[in-house]
This record gives structure tokens, sequence and C-alpha cells, in this order.
């Protein structure tokens, strides 16, 4: 079972890898905002994933943080952008 | 069991997957943002389905259930949230109305609101 | 910093208190009888410096609106079967057109009236709209046209038509009706 779990984890892992061609590529910095925050999610869910293969909860703390911290980022930067901060 | 958990960490897969085609082949900002709501609705909502089922059904530890339950719900209340920010910062970093859209109302009526 | 009412810093510390028992651990412990006492007091401590502090930003209106339990029901309702429905149907219309060899789009920004009144309803429909791909709400015109109704610009990827009514129905018709029932 956690062998197909580990198969699942490294897919998203990835897939994380594939969208950091949009983090360097993109034109504008709003397109180098949203792909990261999507490399968020997708690491996110990499460790939902790597918590449940090894059994240990300090994974999903850490995927707790990663996400508030990735819509703080998100949302200052668009604030930024918009001129409203 | 097996087979239910395999298959909803698959759905999610392959909508993070489908999200992750789209961002890099959708044309212009707004429409790759359409796509990674994708990633982040679906996509993680599969792998936070299968990892509730597997760490009741096969870890038999509910606090840890409790806790991707809540990483599930954040996101789900957090990324449209951040999505309209970028989104509205996006738009009016830009110039009005932005030519790679067919329709441009909110242009039209800002340009309406500066004559 | 916003007046301090008593009803929204209730419904904020309870809020958060709730929060914290599930992050913490410890709605599992109080069923099972091994809570810690500590960990519940400094929770205490902690929501009610957060709920003093941020509670005049999170509510403005009434604070218990949802305790009466027809509407408790609905709200469930909303977020277990109909908005979910909408969200499958959507994400699967995205990813079918993300991975189509032949690219077809039409982005456009559409204008749409919006006939609910309370901020709740209104945050909590630009927010489902924004959730489902294919849509993303932009901005929101609020008291500024002529005619007094409350409108959201809506960025849709595939635009079928720029009649506001029409448009508005095929977005946001059934949530919005579900969500009218829920919030008024």
């Amino acid at each position: 079972m956690s062998g197909e779990l580990l198969f699942f984890a490294i897919c998203f892992i990835a897939l994380a890898l594939i969208l950091l061609v949009r983090v360097i590529a993109g034109p504008t910095i709003a397109d180098r905002a949203i792909a990261a925050d999507c490399v968020e999610v997708v690491v996110d869910a990499a460790l939902i994933l790597f918590s449940l293969i090894s059994g240990r909860s300090i994974f999903l703390d850490i995927a707790l943080v990663t996400a508030v911290l990735g819509f703080i980022g998100t949302t200052l930067i668009g604030r930024y952008l918009g001129g409203e901060l | 069991m097996k087979i239910v958990i395999d298959v909803f960490i698959a759905i999610g897969l392959f909508f993070a997957l489908a999200g992750t085609i789209g961002m890099l082949r959708m044309p212009d900002f707004f429409c790759r943002m359409q796509s990674s709501t994708n990633i982040a609705t679906l996509g993680i909502l599969g792998v936070v389905i299968g990892g509730i089922i597997y760490a009741l059904g096969f870890l038999g530890d509910p606090s840890m259930a409790v806790k991707i339950g809540i990483i599930g719900i954040f996101n789900l209340l957090a990324n449209p949230i951040a999505s309209h920010a970028l989104m509205r910062g996006a738009y009016i970093h830009k110039k009005k109305p932005v030519d790679e859209l067919e329709v441009d109302k909110l242009g039209e009526d800002l340009v309406e609101e500066d004559e | 910093m916003k007046k301090l009412n008593a009803a929204s810093f209730a419904a904020v510390f309870i809020l958060g208190y709730l929060f914290w028992l599930l992050i913490t651990g410890q709605i599992i412990a109080i069923f099972s009888g091994t809570a810690s006492g500590q960990i519940l007091i400094a929770g205490v401590v902690v929501c009610a410096v957060v709920a003093f502090f941020s509670a005049g930003f999170f509510i403005h209106e009434k604070a218990f609106h949802l305790l009466n339990p027809m509407r408790l029901v609905m709200f469930l309702g909303y977020c277990i079967c109909i908005f979910p429905i909408e969200l499958i149907k959507a994400n699967v219309v995205m990813a079918v057109r993300a991975l189509s060899p032949k690219l077809d789009i039409k982005p456009g920004i559409v204008k749409v009236p919006v006939d609910l009144k309370s901020e709740y309803a209104q945050a909590m429909l630009a927010n489902s709209i924004t959730l489902t791909p294919g849509t993303v709400t932009v901005d929101i015109a609020e008291d500024t046209e002529e005619d007094g109704r409350t409108y959201f610009y809506i960025h849709w990827i595939e635009v079928e038509t720029e009649e506001p009514e029409e448009a508005g129905e095929k977005i946001k018709g059934t949530m919005e009706r579900a969500l009218r029932r829920v919030w008024e």
C-alpha cells in the first residue's frame, strides 16, 4: 500500500517541478505569483501523502504552515500590484 | 478499501495534472488563473479525502484525519480570496481595456468613469 | 479599529476556540477523557486576545444568524450537496478544455447582476464563483449603479453570451437561489 502512495507522492513532486517552468518563464509578475501559489498547493498534497507513508503527523503541521504562508504571500502580491497596500 | 483510496488520490492527481498542463498551455494570465483553480479544488480535495480514509482505516489515528481535514478546508477557504486579490491587482496593473480579452465590461466602465 | 460589540466577540471567540481544539488534537482527547487542562486554558487566553482585536473586522451584521436550525440545515446542504456538484461539473469541463488538442477559449469579463442583500451571502457567492474553475470574480460594484443593484464583474473563460441576466443564470443560477434560501 505505501508503495502506491510513494508513487503518487513522487508524481505530485514532479508536477511541482513542471510548474517551476512557469515560475521561471512567466512574462509578468502575476504569472509568477500564481504559479508559485500552485507549487505550494501541489507540495501540500505531496506532504499529506508523505505523512501518511511515514505515519508521522509532523508533515501535516508543515503542510498547514505552507498553506498559510502561500495564502498570505499571494494576497500581499495581489494587493501590492493593485496599489491598495 | 485500498482501491477506494487509490481512486480518490488518482482523481486528485488527474486534476492536478490537467491544471498543470493548463498552466503551461494557456495564452494569457487570466486564463492561467482559471487553470490554477483546477489544482486548488479537486486536485487537493481528492488527496484530502483519500488521506482521511487512509488515516482512519489503516493508521487508526483520528487526530491525523482531523488535521488533514483542516488543511483541505483551509485551502478551500483561502484560495478564492488569494485568487481574487491577485486577479484584481493584475487587472488594475494592466492597461485598460485589456486587449487579450474578447469582452471587457469592467474596462469599459472604468474608462467611462475616468472621462 | 471598528467598534467592538459582544455578539461578534462571542462568535469569533467560539470559532477560534473550536479551531484551537481541532488543531491541537484536544477534541479527540476530550472524548477519550485525557484532555490536558493547561492547553485548554491557554486556548481560552489566546482566543480572547485574538477575538478582541479582530472581531470588528470579521463580523458587522447579525452574528448568530446561522443558529436557526432550518438555516443551518440548508447551509450544510449547500456545502455538502449543491456546491460540490457545481464544482465537479465545472472541474471536468475545465480539465477537458485544458487537455483537448485545440484550445477553444474565448476569455472575457462580463457584468452580472446579483440580487442578494446580505454581506455574508455576497461574499459566499463571490467565493463560490471564484472556486468554480472557469469563472473568477474580478470586482464588485456596490451602490455605484443608478438602479441600486449590486453587480459582479466576472472573468469567464468561454463567453457564451454578453447579456447580463442570461450570463448570470448560466454562471450562478443554482448557487444564488440556494444562498438566498440560506441567508434571507
